[in-house]
């Protein structure tokens, strides 16, 4: 739900190698996408700047910090796109096998254009708000549909078919290219309409996952696998588990049925329920968290026998 | 057609596996919610914007006060996003009160739509305290939403559902964990509330399903998962996919201390024959490496 702390940088294209040349396109990139938003900001100045009674100057600027911050997004991803369409008219972009060295043409230009999508994507990964991810992601050349939600994990920017109504888990990877060894392995990746994958999981390229499947968690696709459709697999390499059921209408209370653990619940709803502790009073509730305090103290102490 | 047959036609409705929390479907109207949130936040910077900084004349002292005032105003801007925030979620939960269960995850449901909205609707406040100077902020709006946490325990580097969570004292959840109290199955959303005891420990990248108990002093070990409904019992170290009992926790109530220590230095050597085909030369070297080793006061 939340992007956590020590992954501050965000989940983003992968990449392998940045060599020193290609940081001036990178830079060139950050550079011109600020020229746009820098004459927003001066036109906002122009229209609103009022020395004598600047109230509505600053009423409007958290908004247009706002629109500020879209439209960098915007920018970067136009100028990005354009270096792209030209990278891609030297060497169009090509599935497949190749050698992982500099003199291969096709894993140089594969460098490149990671780097081109970098920083739109990051940029628009750094925003709380997930549409800025679709829509960089689709003009990139990834079929989705702008309401899935793939913005917890890693997805990579080309070779990637998405249907309707997808899920994408959190940390969970979906990779078009890979590199083993002296190899580097491009295959397009399609996944169709009703699919979720779940928390962690892993999806290798080539992989072609049908309708109405689950992938569940922790759980990771060889290259070029095939699952079928309406079952729900799981483990490493994944494997067909059972008929997934839960597509049909009307099963909510048979879910439920299948586990009771009420019993326990009671035990545990004592200790933490809220109504009770709020009945207790303030200096109550203070003295019993002292005590606690003081018999964690005692716990540390103790020597084992 | 015999009773076996159809008890085998029979869906098997068990959940022993898990997908994940993400929200299933993005949907427009959150925009609406996220414009007047940005923008009260962002009025309270100005404010403080527009009172205080004129007040310095000198332009020494305004910059001298520059990077104080640039990091009051961050905090400033987020905590008035939590305000706000917290706010529109009340006025949401009277619209429609959060509920446990299971319901369908389709545009008509109601309960789907509204877990949706209040999702979004944390997500930016917990996003921009996550990216917050000050480290442990995260607990604070954990708190405001509503859960009980106190600041001794420690999740900033996991994934954390922000409802439907009770926590104890001391709980740590190691980095890239998934801590779900709702998850996405087929056509249903399943919302059941975790309990994570005291002194517990998630390990990292592991995922806890809905409807979880952790009791006292258990760790679940990295890279494992629990199923829907699982109980872990007290003080036992948990390890796999699904979670099983590695053995007893014996750590749980010992002294720093009296932990057994192992001297890696003066350990003893093996000598290991070897079935590779290695070089004399090198085969001697390693062998003298080793003696070396066994006695390192002889030479």
């Amino acid at each position: 739900m939340s992007v956590p702390c020590s992954l501050k940088v965000g989940p983003f294209t992968s990449n392998i190698m940045l060599r020193k040349r290609f940081i001036a396109l990178y830079i060139a990139i950050i550079w011109l996408s600020f020229i746009p938003v820098l004459m927003e900001f001066w036109f906002y100045w122009q229209i609103l700047w009022n020395e004598t009674n600047a109230l509505h100057f600053y009423l409007f600027l958290p908004l247009f910090g706002l629109l500020a911050y879209v439209s960098l997004v915007f920018s970067g991803l136009f100028i990005a796109k354009i270096f792209l369409l030209v990278i891609n008219a030297i060497h169009p972009p090509k599935e497949g096998v190749f050698e992982r060295s500099y003199s291969d043409k096709d894993y140089r230009y594969w460098n490149i254009r990671l780097i081109v999508k970098k920083y739109p994507i990051w940029i628009a990964h750094k925003f709380p708000f997930p549409f800025l991810d679709n829509i960089c992601l689709r003009l990139f050349g990834v079929k989705t549909s702008i309401l899935n939600s793939l913005f917890e994990g890693w997805v990579d920017t080309e070779f990637i078919e998405f249907g309707k109504s997808v899920i994408v888990g959190q940390a969970s990877i979906i990779q078009s290219s890979l590199v083993v060894g002296n190899l580097l392995i491009v295959k397009k990746v399609v996944i169709k309409d009703n699919v979720k994958i779940g928390a962690h999981s892993v999806v290798m390229p080539g992989t072609l996952i049908e309708e109405n499947c689950v992938l569940a968690a922790h759980s990771l696709t060889t290259v070029e696998q095939h699952l079928d459709k309406n079952w729900i697999y799981v483990g490493i390499p994944a494997e067909k588990y059972k008929v997934n059921s839960f597509n049909e209408d009307g099963l909510e209370e048979l879910i439920e049925l299948n586990i009771d653990v009420d019993g326990i619940r009671e035990k545990y709803e004592k200790l933490y329920e809220r109504g009770e502790r709020m009945q207790v009073g303030l200096l109550q509730r203070k003295k019993e968290k002292e005590e606690k305090v003081e018999q964690e103290k005692e716990r540390w102490q103790r020597i084992p026998t | 057609m015999t009773a076996e047959q159809q008890e085998n036609d029979k869906p098997d409705l068990t959940i022993d596996f898990i997908t994940s929390s993400a929200i299933g479907r993005i949907n427009f109207r959150f925009l609406l919610i996220y414009i007047p949130i940005f923008w009260l936040g962002g009025l309270t910077t100005m404010i403080y914007a527009v009172a205080f900084i004129p007040q310095l004349k000198s332009w020494v002292a305004s910059l001298l006060y520059l990077p104080a005032s640039i990091f009051f105003m961050i905090c400033l801007f987020i905590m008035g996003c939590i305000f706000f925030s917290k706010l529109f979620l009340v006025l949401i939960n009277l619209l429609h009160k959060p509920q446990e269960g299971i319901f369908k995850a389709e545009k008509g449901c109601k309960e789907f739509e509204f877990w949706q909205i209040r999702i979004q609707l944390k997500k930016i406040s917990i996003w921009l305290l996550n990216n917050c100077p000050l480290p442990w902020m995260d607990v604070l709006a954990f708190r405001w939403f509503g859960v009980k946490v106190d600041f001794s325990s420690h999740m900033i580097d996991a994934w954390v559902d922000t409802e439907f969570i009770t926590f104890g004292r001391k709980v740590m959840i190691g980095q890239g964990a998934v801590v779900m109290s709702s998850m996405i199955l087929g056509k249903y959303l399943i919302i059941k509330r975790v309990y994570l005891d005291d002194y517990t420990v998630v390990g990292g990248q592991t995922s806890v399903s809905p409807g979880t108990i952790i009791g006292q002093d258990t760790v679940l070990g990295a890279l494992s998962t629990t199923t829907f409904n699982q109980v872990l019992e007290q003080s036992w170290l948990y390890f796999g996919f699904p979670a099983k009992k590695l053995k007893v926790n014996k750590y749980a109530e010992v002294k720093p201390d009296a932990i057994k220590r192992i001297d890696v230095d003066n350990a003893i050597a093996y000598d290991v024959k070897f079935d590779i085909n290695i070089d004399e030369d090198k085969r001697n070297m390693i062998n003298k490496n080793n003696k070396k080793k066994k006695n390192p006061e002889e030479k």
